[in-house]
């Protein structure tokens, strides 16, 4: 076992890969590529919906007349309309929906890495017990 | 001598004064290299998020805003929807990312991603040329608010030279004696100033200025979009006089008389102001109206400007740097939720403030109660950009004009302030603590982190005062935005790509990024440097360079490049740094946070309720 850093974190490399230590907690690199891939489907799935949205307002704006040319309150038409307020309502729903959404994985995962931590370190535990 | 705004000059002379005292106090706790670049790591997720909002809110957001929407209505209306929709990207991609790996600067990630001199030296020159395309139109928006303000210059400098010389000395100051603190608690205030003078020139417009908004759209929409011009004599006479005799359709007898005189004194070289209807850029055969898009940007420019305002916030080096300060992943999450609650709201109130200019300054120089500072043809503002102080004046005198000047400048100072930082960190930390001296002692890396921003705010008052030497401010409508855009096109070219292939992909290696960057980087530069080229007159009017410069933002092919030279570069490649395992685990994991949780280091918590352990 080497270790390759020191101070606030140690990082240590097993045989079956790295680990990353920070006072009782432990990540392994399996822990954190699933907190990545978890991460990465959110993130991902929440960035094509922000710019499928994002991305139909010119569209419209380019090829549908009823959305840029047709006043439907006052001078207002959809396109000004979305553009100059309802664009917001959705980017603060919208961010508002993922943070939980993020903040709640973190939440899951980080239970789990403890738990993976934990469980190594009691079969580690019997490992010297038995030997 | 213009007209002299007393009051308006004391609050502005009260608010730098406070500004400048906030730095003073703070002194003491920049000590430190963390100190001066990053405020000790210690800031609040409201006073983040509101010092992020007062980095981000430049003179662009203040300024630039209503004037694109006055110039170009809704194509004008997408700066503000843009600048707030990129930090969807943020929050999506990189801020909590970028926390946990824990570094200094944008050069630092992807020092620490990729483990190269190379690259680190690479983003340096990127951050940097990001910097100064940012600080350019704060400089000027400094020049223009000056003129409107104060109309006069001092030690022989016209009133716009002295407007961008005075902001320059004062940001220096502070930023010099305040570091990074100083800047967090000055950009607080100073958001909080900016986001109150625009909601009050709102709130004037609908009270004082009888402002009605679905009824107001109307009326500007009501007859197709005119433009102000200044040509030359040569230009209005070409072509049996086309461009003279469709003015003369759309200028009141007055006005379009005084064109006259000064094409019939005979000097070719002379200019003269006048209005001609706007092309419409997007549905050609249809007339350019203000609620419609297409005065500005034809369809593919639609789309790239979109693109570039989304993407671009992602890579702002003054922006990413403040991640750093933030306590945690999830902290710097909520930050930015916060930022779009704050800057959300603004946005929504400076397409309004622009389109009541339309109106309102229309009419009070009908009227003859428009302020002298600013000039008009017609009623409509030569400068677009001087819409803000201009219809303050209108709506609530000095008073009002006095916090609306010193809200611009407040824009001025803290965005610049950031990118003062950021430049400055760019060289004193990555290259002078790396590269010249590893050992230099702290006292001496603030010390160099100092001249950094003393040779940056030279650099940028060098490039406020060249603006209108080279003629940009003829040559775009509403410039400060449209300037403040182009530093967002390099940065989604130069930084975006690498940031997210550097978290979101394990295999991209460091030739990889380094392409990307180039590509991206040295694209954005290319296509803006043709664009100006193109807009001032220098490519022609058709021909291959031509069309290689009539496109506004060049994201549209730039950001999917840069992606797709670091995707086959570094598939081609296939080095990887040998610790890529820890280096994904310091970008990914979550150990340390919980080890913070723990010793109760993090006291934000989180937007779910915690289950405890």
């Amino acid at each position: 076992m080497q270790e390759l850093t020191s101070a606030a974190e140690t990082t240590v490399r097993t045989g079956s890969g790295a680990q990353m230590r920070h006072g009782d907690h432990i990540d392994t690199i399996e822990d954190v590529d699933a907190v990545f891939r978890a991460q990465r489907r959110l993130s991902f799935t929440y960035g094509a919906v922000f710019f499928a949205v994002t991305l139909v307002i010119p569209a419209g704006s380019a090829w549908w007349k009823t959305w840029h040319a047709v006043e439907i309150w006052g001078g207002f038409t959809l396109n000004y309309l979305v553009v100059s307020l309802l664009y917001y309502l959705f980017l603060w729903t919208f961010s508002y929906s993922y943070i939980k959404k993020a903040d709640a994985l973190d939440e899951s995962l980080s239970h789990t890495a403890d738990e993976t931590a934990a469980k190594t370190a009691v079969s580690s535990a019997e490992g010297e017990w038995r030997g | 001598m213009g007209e002299l705004n007393v009051i308006a000059i004391v609050m502005v002379v009260a608010l730098t004064a406070c500004t400048v005292g906030l730095a003073i106090f703070v002194r003491r706790f920049t000590r430190t290299t963390a100190g001066f670049y990053l405020a000790g790591r210690k800031v609040g997720i409201i006073a983040n998020a509101s010092a992020i909002s007062g980095g981000y809110l430049s003179a662009a957001s203040f300024l630039g805003v209503a004037a694109a929407v006055y110039a170009s209505g809704l194509d004008g209306v997408w700066f503000a929807a843009g600048f707030a929709g990129g930090f969807i990207v943020v929050v999506l991609f990189i801020a909590s990312a970028l926390r946990r790996f824990g570094e200094y600067t944008v050069a630092d990630f992807a020092y620490g991603r990729f483990g190269s001199d190379r690259i680190r030296l690479v983003t340096v020159v990127m951050v940097l040329a990001t910097s100064l395309f940012y600080m350019a139109p704060q400089m000027y928006g400094a020049g223009t608010t000056w003129t409107v303000l104060v109309g006069a210059g001092i030690l022989g400098l016209t009133p716009y030279q002295t407007g961008v010389v005075i902001a320059s000395l004062i940001i220096m100051f502070y930023v010099m004696v305040g570091g990074m603190k100083g800047t967090t608690l000055n950009q607080i205030f100073q958001f909080w100033w900016l986001w109150t003078a625009m909601f009050l020139v709102v709130a004037f417009a609908f009270t004082a200025g009888d402002f009605n908004y679905p009824k107001g759209l109307a009326e500007a929409a009501n007859e197709p979009h005119l433009d102000v011009k200044t040509l030359t004599v040569a230009e209005l006479t070409a072509e049996d006089g086309a461009l003279l005799k469709a003015a003369e359709g759309h200028m009141s007898q007055d006005a379009f008389a005084e064109v006259q005189a000064v094409v019939e004194a005979g000097d070719p070289e002379a200019t003269a102001s006048v209005l001609l209807p706007a092309r419409n850029k997007l549905h050609t055969l249809r007339d350019a109206f203000f609620n419609e898009p297409g005065h500005r940007y034809s369809g593919l420019d639609q789309f790239s400007m979109v693109l570039a305002l989304v993407l671009g916030t992602a890579g702002l080096p003054h922006i990413l740097n403040r991640y750093y300060t933030n306590q945690s992943g999830s902290a710097a999450r909520r930050s930015t939720f916060w930022v779009l609650v704050f800057i959300g709201t603004f946005y929504i109130l400076a397409p309004i403030a622009g389109l009541a200019g339309k109106l309102i300054i229309d009419n009070a120089w009908r009227a003859g109660k428009a302020p002298a500072n600013a000039g008009y043809v017609d009623g409509l503002l030569l400068n677009s950009d001087a819409v803000m102080p201009t219809l303050a004046k209108i709506l609530g005198g000095e008073w009002l004009m006095g916090a609306v000047a010193a809200g611009a400048f407040a824009a001025m100072f803290s965005t610049t302030a950031g990118l003062l930082i950021a430049a400055a960190s760019a060289v004193g930390h990555d290259v002078y603590e790396k590269y010249i001296n590893p050992d230099a002692d702290e006292r001496r890396r603030v010390f160099v982190g100092k001249v950094s921003v003393l040779f940056f705010a030279v650099l940028a008052l060098v490039i406020g005062l060249g603006i209108p030497a080279v003629g940009l401010d003829k040559a775009y409508p509403a410039l400060i935005a449209m300037m403040v855009t182009w530093a967002f096109s390099l940065s989604a070219g130069a930084f975006v790509p690498m940031l997210l292939t550097g978290i979101w992909w394990k295999q991209t290696t460091e030739r990889g990024a380094i392409a990307g960057m180039i590509v991206g980087g040295g694209g954005s530069v290319f296509f803006i440097a043709m664009n100006i080229l193109e807009q001032l007159g220098h490519l022609g009017t058709e021909g291959r360079l031509f069309n290689l410069g009539s496109l506004t933002f060049p994201t549209l092919f730039t950001f999917p490049a840069a992606l797709l030279t670091i995707i086959i570069v570094s598939k081609l490649d296939g080095q990887l740094p040998k610790n890529v395992d820890e280096i994904w685990m310091r970008i990914h994991g979550t150990a340390s946070e919980r080890h913070r949780r723990d010793l109760g280091l993090d006291k934000l918590g989180t937007m779910v309720k915690s289950s405890g352990k």
